[in-house]
């Protein structure tokens, strides 16, 4: 569905991404992980069309994303969800949930379904989204991305910064929304997390793709976990 | 007294209102492309040339109200597919870019309209007793218009789907684009939108002042005191600051010469701008 090969970015001169290749299947829930700065982050705003790649492809459905400017990517069908949320923090959750609708009406069902993941949004419709907490910020976040139906969701940290309960509770809803259909790939520090709910895990290492395998292959693979992700096992 | 202070607060209303017209596009503009547009008072000098020729035409001062604005906004068009929109992002080179396009219009309009002052006839003559004084209907008039053009901008931003973007755009213009809205077309609409209100109350101070190729040149210097003392990116705050400075200034007329009074406004914004350098209404 979506396929990056020897994707290369640079912000100024400094190159971030060197020739990053990975992909993500129809329905799949794609896990993407890595130390600080490794360019995770880049590669989903690569795929946003928010940095340009200067080099490689990026292909969504056999479309090639690079030919579109910025703002027709998200009407191919991928939502992102940023570091940080992101959320106007002017604008009311309502207001937040509508600008996404670039092309149609709010969808009332969709909009329904989004509560029942995250019922508090529900509560919080009128409200600035700059005076929500944390949590419910990246709900709303979620929801925002939702609500265009799309094929494709890219999530980046949608945990940092929360409490234990609560990161429980969001990877539970971003493995729900896969079990829906919507393909996901998610760039997580917390590789627990990707363990627990993905199909596949990529790992990153100074721009490029290191490592692939499934949740067991990792766990099996402890000098990849020791290597890259400093983690002591 | 008491009918020249009714008559100062009423002029310094309908002043502050025409200002305010002017100031929201200067902000509109300011906050969304981050332009320091320097040709705004061109342009609102453009909207009332243009009447004026609009109205040796037809002799009719309301059809020129309804297009002088529009033909105005497409020369804002013109301005920000052409030039601005080449040099964005680049803070210094858009001021001296748009003071560039200011000196043009003003030269321009010398050309083919002249440097004498003109005059519009008031499109109103009745006049309605105010103490023991005659005031004109048409500023009240103006005064309205001005009023209902700021309702129904604030209904467009409020209550429609374009309105929502510029908000949107305003507060994280990334974010936007990641979300589907086409930004630059925003830019585009938003410049034209600016250009119309300058223009529009070009037109609608016509009347009251006299129309001639350095018209703008005060008002845009007025527009940017607002701007700054009502908040910057606080469109509501340049509405409210435009009547208190606009009517600090008519009262104060009534006691000082004109020129003292001017003092006095812009003693204002030095003190507010020393108490609160993000303006009044600014965060």
């Amino acid at each position: 569905m979506l396929r990056l090969e020897n994707v290369a970015c640079f912000y100024g001169k400094g190159q971030v991404l060197h020739g990053a290749t990975l992909s993500v299947g129809e329905g799949e829930l794609v896990g993407l992980v890595g130390r600080n700065g490794v360019g995770k982050t880049t590669t989903l705003r690569a795929v946003m069309g928010l940095l340009p790649a200067r080099e490689g492809s990026i292909r969504f459905r056999g479309e090639d994303l690079r030919g579109h400017p910025p703002y027709r990517v998200p009407r191919l069908g991928i939502s992102y969800v940023p570091q940080g949320r992101r959320l106007f923090p002017k604008l009311t959750v309502m207001e937040n949930l509508e600008i996404a609708c670039v092309q149609a009406e709010v969808d009332p069902g969709k909009l329904e379904e989004i509560y029942t993941y995250f019922p508090r949004v529900k509560e919080r419709l009128s409200q600035k989204a700059g005076t929500l907490s944390g949590g419910e910020q990246q709900m709303v976040a979620i929801g925002r991305a939702l609500i265009t139906k799309p094929a494709m969701i890219l999530l980046d940290e949608p945990t940092e910064g929360l409490m234990p309960l609560l990161v429980q509770a969001i990877a539970e809803t971003v493995q729900a929304i896969n079990g829906r259909g919507t393909s996901i790939l998610l760039v997580e520090q917390n590789l627990k997390i990707l363990k627990d709910i993905c199909d596949r895990i990529y790992i990153m290492e100074k721009g490029a793709i290191v490592y692939e395998g499934t949740p067991a292959e990792i766990d099996a693979a402890m000098d990849v976990q020791e290597r890259y992700l400093s983690v002591k096992v | 007294m008491a009918s020249n202070l009714a008559v100062a607060v009423m002029n310094g209303i309908v002043w502050g209102l025409i200002l305010a017209l002017i100031a929201l596009g200067l902000n509109m503009i300011f906050g969304l492309l981050h332009i320091i547009n320097m040709a705004h008072g061109a342009l609102y000098m453009l909207g009332a040339v243009a009447a004026w020729y609009f109205i040796e035409l037809t002799g009719n001062y309301w059809l020129a109200l309804g297009t002088a604005p529009l033909v105005v906004g497409g020369v804002g068009l013109a301005l920000e597919r052409g030039l601005l929109r080449t040099i964005e992002d680049k803070p210094l080179v858009t001021i001296i870019c748009t003071f560039g396009i200011m000196l043009a219009l003003q030269q321009l309009v010398l050309m083919q309209f002249g440097g004498t002052a003109r005059r519009i006839a008031l499109p109103i003559s009745f006049r309605f007793p105010l103490f023991d004084l005659q005031y004109p209907a048409m500023r009240i008039a103006i005064a309205a218009i001005s009023a209902a053009v700021m309702a129904g901008l604030w209904v467009f931003l409020n209550k429609t789907r374009y309105g929502l973007w510029m908000r949107g755009v305003v507060q994280d213009r990334e974010m936007a684009v990641a979300l589907g809205i086409p930004v630059h077309k925003v830019y585009m609409w938003t410049f034209v939108l600016g250009s119309f209100l300058a223009a529009f109350s070009g037109v609608l101070a016509a009347p009251i002042v006299s129309v001639d190729f350095m018209m703008g040149r005060e008002i845009l210097i007025m527009a940017f005191i607002i701007v700054i003392v009502g908040g910057m990116g606080n469109l509501w705050g340049s509405v409210v600051t435009a009547v208190m400075i606009s009517l600090i200034q008519g009262v104060g007329s009534i006691f000082v010469v004109p020129s003292t009074a001017t003092v006095f406004s812009l003693g204002f914004m030095i003190l507010v701008l020393l108490v609160r350098p993000q303006g009044l209404f600014g965060e």
